[in-house]
């Protein structure tokens, strides 16, 4: 039982920098039991470590690496302060569960969701690649299809993030993007509009531009 | 006592693989003879209570095949934790197996550390290999695990020495004690990283080289060599680059001595390989074949009398 204990208290000491700062403060009084006292004295040596530090920094460099992995659009999408503060709030509320990559991935996703923001693109980016994850979470058999609403071009607005811009005035375009997999086969996303375009020239002229789903990162 | 016989094949040398390596498989010739790979990459586990609880990544499995091109695949899992107090993994152990006997895995290792901890009813993963305390209680939990591991899967299982950024203080053994122990007692090899080694003298402050002096060296099945980088005052076992020279002097030390060595593994993480380039990678890959060839063959091969 105590080296139960003793590993969960070296993991937290990682993990939860307020726990850490504790035990650098309080000492042993901060720890939890059941703990010998050797057990008791090692953590609280390895609390002023600095090796600690950086085995919190790789901590969170692994973490943080897994959601930039799975959900790179949403990622480029918040800024750089935003991202981290999303991360941060999200790690304070949900302790490291998983090695893969996708679980967390979607719990982030989850989470996301409930936050507010004002950013115009971002729901859409998120569903898109929530749909995404989860597509590739059914690959055990036939995957559930997946529709996500957008407001704005989709096209535009997921093929320039995906070349490494940042999306300004994407066009207006109600539509909906339907994801499908079968099996071991890519990912196939399917555009179809809200509102079909108002006239046989206009549909040739769209085709001609931006080629239905040609762009979408998959 | 006598010693557990570890039976490996002697394959030579080998590439970590990534997916950005791919390229450089693609390119290497006589001088790789394996590609290990990290087998929890080839499955996403959704928990323990998911039902399935493993995905397996077919298309993965399908690029992996390509870029080896038909070479040995020895296996190096990151997802164990072998040394967790509170839980041992059976199912991941399974896992494994179910692999192993899909592509033929000669032996299989994990790392002498533990990342799963127990928070409150669940598991908490740390996504870094922590340290063990290197005392009898440790070698008494990790002991029949080893034998289930073995018993499973039935092909040899090796242990890697571990790097750690802090140490356990007032631990009743040294390092090099405490793995000879738990080789002898479990019946496992050792994957002896010597750039772990090299990380922990640098930054604990030991004689690498006395380190590996007291060593078994009977018990080390794979050896894995790789490069580092500095940051905020630490040798970091990065995977970053070539491999530096102490290491070199290790590698060149401790391979003649090392009778059931099954291969010398090269690790470089992926997202380094275009700084690191082709030719360097190559050069080292080179090398390695070279001292390989010269243990492998004692009329010739220049034993070093003392690690540099």
């Amino acid at each position: 039982m105590t080296a139960l204990a003793f590993q969960t208290a070296m993991a937290r000491l990682i993990v939860e920098p307020d726990f850490r700062d504790a035990v650098r403060g309080e000492g042993a009084g901060a720890l939890p039991g059941p703990l010998t006292a050797l057990e008791a004295s090692r953590l609280v040596t390895i609390a002023h470590d600095r090796g600690l530090d950086m085995n919190r920094t790789l901590h969170k460099g692994f973490r943080l690496g897994k959601l930039r992995a799975l959900l790179p659009l949403t990622c480029a999408l918040l800024t750089p302060a935003r991202l981290a503060r999303e991360v941060a709030a999200f790690w304070q509320a949900n302790p490291p569960a998983s090695f893969s990559f996708l679980p967390e991935a979607l719990a982030f996703c989850a989470f996301l969701e409930r936050r507010p923001f004002r950013s115009a693109y971002l729901a859409e980016v998120l569903a898109y690649e929530r749909a995404t994850l989860e597509l590739e979470r059914a690959r055990v058999g036939p995957a559930p299809a997946q529709s996500v609403r957008f407001g704005h071009d989709p096209v535009q607005l997921l093929g320039t993030l995906a070349a490494g811009r940042r999306p300004r005035s994407v066009s207006p375009r109600p539509c909906l993007l339907l994801g499908s997999k079968d099996g071991d086969a890519p990912l196939r996303w399917t555009l179809v509009d809200a509102v079909p375009p108002p006239s046989r020239y206009d549909r040739r002229h769209a085709a001609d531009n931006d080629s239905g789903t040609k762009g979408i990162p998959t | 006592m006598r010693l557990p016989t570890l039976t490996l094949p002697k394959l030579g040398v080998g590439l970590a693989y990534q997916a950005p390596l791919a390229p450089l498989l693609a390119a290497a010739g006589a001088e790789l003879d394996y590609v290990e790979i990290v087998p929890d990459i080839l499955w996403t586990d959704l928990g323990r209570t998911a039902e399935p609880r493993y995905i397996d990544d077919r298309a993965g499995r399908a690029a992996l095949e390509q870029a080896s091109r038909g070479r040995p695949l020895v296996a190096h899992g990151i997802g164990l934790s072998i040394g967790s107090a509170g839980v041992f993994d059976a199912a991941h152990v399974e896992q494994v197996e179910r692999w192993r006997r899909r592509l033929g895995f000669p032996w299989h290792s994990d790392h002498l550390a533990f990342h799963l901890a127990g928070h409150g009813d669940a598991l908490m993963n740390v996504g870094i290999t922590l340290p063990l305390p290197r005392d009898r209680e440790t070698i008494d939990l990790l002991v029949p695990r080893i034998r289930e591991v073995r018993q499973r899967v039935p092909v040899p299982f090796l242990l890697e020495n571990n790097v750690y950024y802090f140490d356990i203080p007032a631990c009743e053994m040294d390092e090099p004690t405490f793995l000879n122990r738990l080789c002898r007692e479990s019946g496992c090899g050792l994957v002896l990283d010597l750039h772990n080694v090299h990380t922990n003298a640098r930054n604990h402050g030991f004689d690498a080289a006395a380190m590996l002096a007291e060593l078994e060296l009977e018990h080390v099945g794979e050896i894995h060599v790789a490069g580092g980088m500095e940051l905020d005052g630490f040798y970091l076992d990065a995977h970053s680059d070539t491999i530096p020279d102490p290491v070199w002097s290790l590698l060149e030390w401790t391979l003649p001595r090392c009778p059931n060595l099954g291969g010398v593994t090269f690790e470089l993480f992926g997202s380094w390989f275009d700084s690191v380039g082709n030719a360097r990678i190559t050069a080292d890959l080179r090398r390695l074949r070279a001292l390989w060839t010269a243990a492998s063959h004692p009329a010739s091969r220049r034993v070093v009398a003392e690690p540099a």
